[in-house]
């Protein structure tokens, strides 16, 4: 008897309604989007022992700067060692593992407040926590892919809208946890690590054993796929994943999501004193919170919406539009400072951040487009380290910049120009690496024997 | 006996069940949603 995890029990019977795998997709991805709101840690973090002001040997902000620092790089590390094995354990399984991963590593990290030892929060949430983004990342955008192959952008939009989701949940529902577990002898943060920490396990874990996966060969009813002279860019092969590294597209790719993320993430990190500097006497700070909180939610509609449309106009004309729509928005911010225009920087903003949120949604279509869907998890996965690369110099980038311009005498209110405009420019690059995005050679593609014996029972099941 | 599990989307009532479970991450989402509109709203005010 196959086991309870194993990928072979969960292959969809006849009459499986596909929409439910959305939402299990979504479970997984609106827990782990909390990642975006651990923020709302960090003061906390800093009173655990002086409760109402910080101790000396309380910990100080840059020490707790590193926990998610360490849960990023390890989201993109899981992801592109994790990837291969994800396909071949199937989604349940995976999907498993990402949850324990996940909640243990708030119950670990809850010790470690306890303790007061950082390297428990470092090995908790940073380590295994981010183990547990990587792996839950990855394996719903991997099996939606195979479920809407006549729809793939608006499902690994779903779902990687669920991402952005998870942080709008997490934000005021930690706040919540805050307020009932604060005394007069503790801040309330352990208690709520524990919280969400089981919350959190429950949620992946109901979404993990809903996944199901559609039997070899299986197609929506009346789709047929498209020619594949129609479109060069959609192929109906699967290449290996340990192939596709060894392929141009696969860099040309890697480039277009670092460049889109890069340029987006210096916004994002930025929103609230950018707004403020270049506004200076016109936009309060409670108003600034508001225009991060009104980002959120142009990155959440962007990743449904644009990969959605991607179905549509295809991956490249999608990233054509992001990569020459973008560099004219990133142009105009530096002229609304001049101009002082709030709503032409709030709405350029928005629109730029809703193609950051629309690059990360589209770009496990734009892969399985190229690439097939055999592989497509692991590809994904190894590709998210551009995730990580951008993570880190996207805010450099923006922060150094900033500080050499005020530093040379340039006023606040213009510290951002040469950022905007170098961001505009990083995005032109990007639409030549997409411009040069060709069809995978045949020489990278599986044969029909390597698919069928990469697929083992499952395939053997098909060919019968 | 099959391995293979019988799922919940698997029996009658198809819709009925993936409705269930829309709403159970759909309420989660909107209130999240709900909140992020009202700390937006300060920008407007």
């Amino acid at each position: 008897m196959a086991g309870l995890l194993s990928k072979e029990r969960i292959v969809a019977r006849p009459g499986f309604n596909r929409w439910l795998v959305p939402p299990a997709a979504l479970a997984i991805h609106l827990s782990i989007g909390q990642a975006y709101a651990f923020s709302v840690f960090k003061l906390p973090l800093t009173k655990v022992l002086g409760i109402t002001a910080p101790a000396a040997a309380d910990w100080k902000q840059t020490e707790l700067a590193w926990i998610f620092t360490i849960a990023i790089v390890f989201l993109g590390l899981s992801a592109a060692v994790f990837g291969r094995w994800m396909e071949h354990a199937g989604p349940r399984k995976s999907g498993v593992v990402a949850a324990c991963c996940w909640g243990l590593g708030f119950l670990i990290s809850a010790v470690g407040i306890r303790a007061h030892n950082i390297w428990l929060l470092y090995l908790g949430y940073g380590v295994l926590g981010g183990c547990g983004l990587g792996i839950g990342y990855i394996t719903p955008v991997s099996t939606l892919i195979k479920w809407f192959p006549d729809r793939r952008g608006m499902a690994t939009g779903m779902a990687i809208m669920g991402f952005g989701g998870g942080a709008m949940i997490a934000s005021p529902l930690s706040q919540l946890l805050l307020d009932h577990y604060k005394s007069p002898t503790s801040v309330g943060v352990g208690q709520a690590f524990i919280t969400l920490g089981v919350i959190y396990l429950g949620a992946m874990l109901c979404g993990a054993f809903m996944f199901r996966i559609p039997a070899p060969g299986w197609r929506p009813a009346g789709w047929v796929p498209p020619p594949a002279t129609d479109r060069g860019l959609i192929t109906r092969r699967h290449v290996h994943v340990d192939q596709a590294i060894r392929t141009v597209p696969f860099y040309l790719l890697w480039t277009v999501l670092f460049l889109n993320v890069t340029a987006g993430i210096g916004i994002l990190e930025q929103a609230s004193p950018m707004i403020q500097e270049m506004f200076k006497g016109m936009v309060k700070p409670s108003a600034a919170a508001g225009f991060v909180g009104l980002l959120s939610l142009f990155n959440m509609a962007g990743r449904f919406g644009w990969s959605s449309l991607s179905d549509r106009l295809g991956r490249k004309v999608t990233y054509g539009v992001f990569f020459t729509l973008g560099p004219l928005l990133y142009i105009a911010l530096p002229y609304s400072g001049h101009i002082r225009s709030v709503a032409l920087f709030v709405i350029c903003a928005a629109l730029i951040i809703t193609m950051y949120g629309g690059g990360f949604a589209t770009v496990p279509a734009y892969l399985s487009d190229l690439f097939g869907t055999q592989y497509v998890g692991a590809i994904h996965g190894r590709l998210l380290t551009a995730w990580s690369a951008a993570g880190v110099a996207g805010p450099v980038l923006v922060n150094y910049i900033r500080e050499y311009q005020i530093e040379r005498g340039i006023p606040a209110t213009q510290a951002y120009n040469v950022t905007m405009y170098l961001m505009a420019g990083l995005l032109v690059l990007g639409f030549f690496a997409n411009l040069a995005v060709r069809p995978v050679p045949d020489r990278f593609f599986m044969s029909d024997e390597d698919l069928a014996r990469d697929r083992g029972p499952l395939g053997a099941t098909a060919k019968a | 006996m099959s391995d293979v599990e019988r799922s919940p989307g698997e029996r009658s009532g198809h819709w009925g069940v993936v409705l269930v479970a829309w709403v159970l991450v759909g309420v989660p989402l909107l209130w999240g949603v709900w909140n992020t509109l009202l700390k937006a709203a300060a920008l407007f005010e």
